[in-house]
């Protein structure tokens, strides 16, 4: 559906985006992460067509978006970053302007336009000027006017930023709505947005490729330790003698001394070892009260972070060698 | 396209812009046509209307008025976005543009029409000079709003966009009195030849190749940006 090739976009000397491709499959809904400035907006910018690349291809549905703009374009619903729109317009109005920007068929059109006002929930609003609408239901006006023209493939900026909880959820659930007829491209900081909606999710930092997989596959990629917690009443502060009787424990440390005289430690174990079972056995043994144990899951919070982490050692490690050379 | 002029035109209206401009332009057309009448002694002619400077300034502080906003608004409102990913190629766009400004300024030129039935009425009316001086007060308008759009092209500041069409507008006015070379390029020269009733073909075509090379200069500037963006 859309393939990005070795997409390369430079200011000058800077370089937003350095050489990615990655494909996305029909009905898919892919997910770019990545800290600000990443370039996640660059890239939404460069298949829409809003900007040119500076070398490179991108094919939506068969079409290359700089030799085939027009027919390229027809085929992408787009609603940037900060939700721009006509604000002396009613949502209705933007979303017939949208309609007729995409050249959707007169027959067709004002059919299209109800159904999309009740997909996204605007009946109540939709002879509302847009300046006088809240942050969430301009949202959904510029949702809306991504939706019309059905397009196939649908490419969304940072979402769910500056909704409340209640807006987030709804929108999120419209966008699964939405994978199931459209291939979707969203942008997100919110790494749980991410693993929630998306079928993969494309890691970006300093306009570079970081990761490309499944939110599980990223997460399951960073258990790479055993961590737990526990938290006990520890009166005869035994706790840190532990680490000598129990073989398979690596780490163990303080994590937080609770006011109601209960502690909290994490404790690192070897992988595959499961000392969770042992601790109810020997902590009563020492006299010690367990009132909490939790294992750590490993989050695509983590993931996200161990990668960007990485890479930026990696590119500070490969300065301090080029420093050197010279 | 027309999905775009009508847009346009329905959000002059929309705004105060629109009904500024048509009725700055009438008030200062009826200043210019109360001074002919002094001037003359009762005996108006229409087409001598439109060389008055009341006429002439509120058009020319008018005009950016209405093009000053064409990108420059887009441009700071993100809407650019919308427009430009949209199928629609950035030359019609950009045509969209320009005949919804030229619309509105139509209409006000339509307005002063009322003119016409007044000294038809009560003087005598030479009908050809009155049309061949809308005529080339028309291809007037068609260059003033291409250099304000262009103008709005280059810069998301509205007031800058105004500022630069005004400078433009007013250096090719009183160029001529500073120096002979030009009066070839000063738009309100070529304009008055018109007042006289005849249709200059070599003027005609000065005018419409100036717009036309304002706006393959905008339909440039659009997509220059695009790869510098």
């Amino acid at each position: 559906m859309i393939e990005i090739k070795n997409v390369t976009k430079k200011y000058g000397n800077f370089t937003a985006v350095d050489n990615i491709s990655f494909d996305v499959k029909d009905g898919e809904i892919v997910g770019l992460l990545g800290p600000n400035g990443a370039g996640k907006s660059t890239t939404m910018n460069m298949i829409t067509g809003f900007i040119e690349m500076t070398d490179g291809e991108i094919i939506v549905n068969g079409y290359d978006i700089s030799k085939k703009p027009t027919k390229a374009k027809k085929q992408i619903g787009y609603m940037p970053e900060g939700v721009p729109s006509y604000q002396e317009l009613t949502a209705k109005e933007f979303i017939k302007y949208m309609a007729e920007l995409k050249l959707v068929d007169r027959k067709v059109r004002k059919e299209q336009i109800e159904e999309v006002i009740k997909k996204t929930g605007l009946e109540e609003v939709q002879n509302k000027l847009i300046k006088n609408l809240s942050r969430g239901y301009k949202q959904r006006v510029s949702m809306a006017g991504a939706l019309v023209g059905s397009s196939d493939v649908l490419i969304l900026d940072e979402p769910t930023v500056g909704l409340d909880p209640k807006q987030i959820l709804e929108i999120r659930t419209l966008i699964k709505e939405l994978g199931k007829k459209h291939t979707v491209i969203l942008s997100s900081h919110i790494l749980s947005e991410v693993s929630q909606i998306c079928d993969r999710v494309v890691i970006i930092n300093n306009g570079k490729i970081v990761a490309i997989d499944t939110p599980e596959n990223l997460e399951e990629k960073t258990k790479n330790k055993n961590i737990l917690y526990v938290t006990v009443e520890d009166k005869k502060e035994k706790m840190l003698s532990i680490k000598d009787k129990v073989k398979y424990i690596q780490e163990l440390e303080l994590v937080k001394d609770n006011e109601d005289g209960t502690k909290q430690y994490k404790i690192v174990s070897e992988e595959n070892v499961d000392l969770r079972k042992k601790m109810f056995e020997i902590l009563p043994k020492e006299d010690i009260t367990i009132f909490e144990l939790k294992k750590a899951e490993a989050s695509l919070e983590d993931a996200f972070m161990k990668l960007i982490e990485e890479k930026s050692e990696n590119i500070e490690d490969n300065i301090e060698k080029e420093g050197g050379e010279e | 396209m027309w999905s775009i002029i009508k847009k346009e035109v329905k959000t002059y209206f929309l705004s105060p812009i629109g009904y500024v401009f048509i009725g700055i332009f009438l008030i200062a057309f009826s200043i210019s046509f109360y001074l002919e009448l002094m001037y003359t002694g009762g005996r108006v002619q229409f087409n001598y209307i439109f060389t008055y400077l009341p006429t002439i300034l509120s058009f020319a502080i008018l005009v950016p008025l209405l093009t000053m906003r064409t990108f420059s608004e887009e441009r700071k409102n993100g809407t650019e976005q919308l427009l430009l990913t949209s199928p629609i190629s950035i030359t019609k766009i950009v045509i969209a543009k320009f005949i919804s400004a030229l619309i509105i300024t139509l209409i006000a030129i339509a307005c002063t029409s009322m003119f016409l039935i007044i000294i038809r009425c009560f003087g005598s009316l030479d009908i050809t000079a009155a049309l061949v001086t809308i005529f080339g007060f028309i291809l007037l308008a068609m260059s003033y709003i291409s250099i304000g759009i262009l103008a709005s092209s280059i810069t998301e500041n509205q007031i800058i966009a105004a500022l630069i069409t005004i400078i433009t507008f007013v250096a090719t006015w009183v160029l001529p009195e500073f120096l002979q070379a030009g009066a070839s390029f000063s738009l309100i020269n070529m304009f008055s030849k018109f007042t006289t009733g005849q249709i200059n073909i070599a003027y005609t075509v000065t005018y419409l190749a100036f717009t036309v090379l304002c706006l393959i200069l905008t339909i440039t500037v659009m997509q220059r940006r695009k790869s510098a963006k």
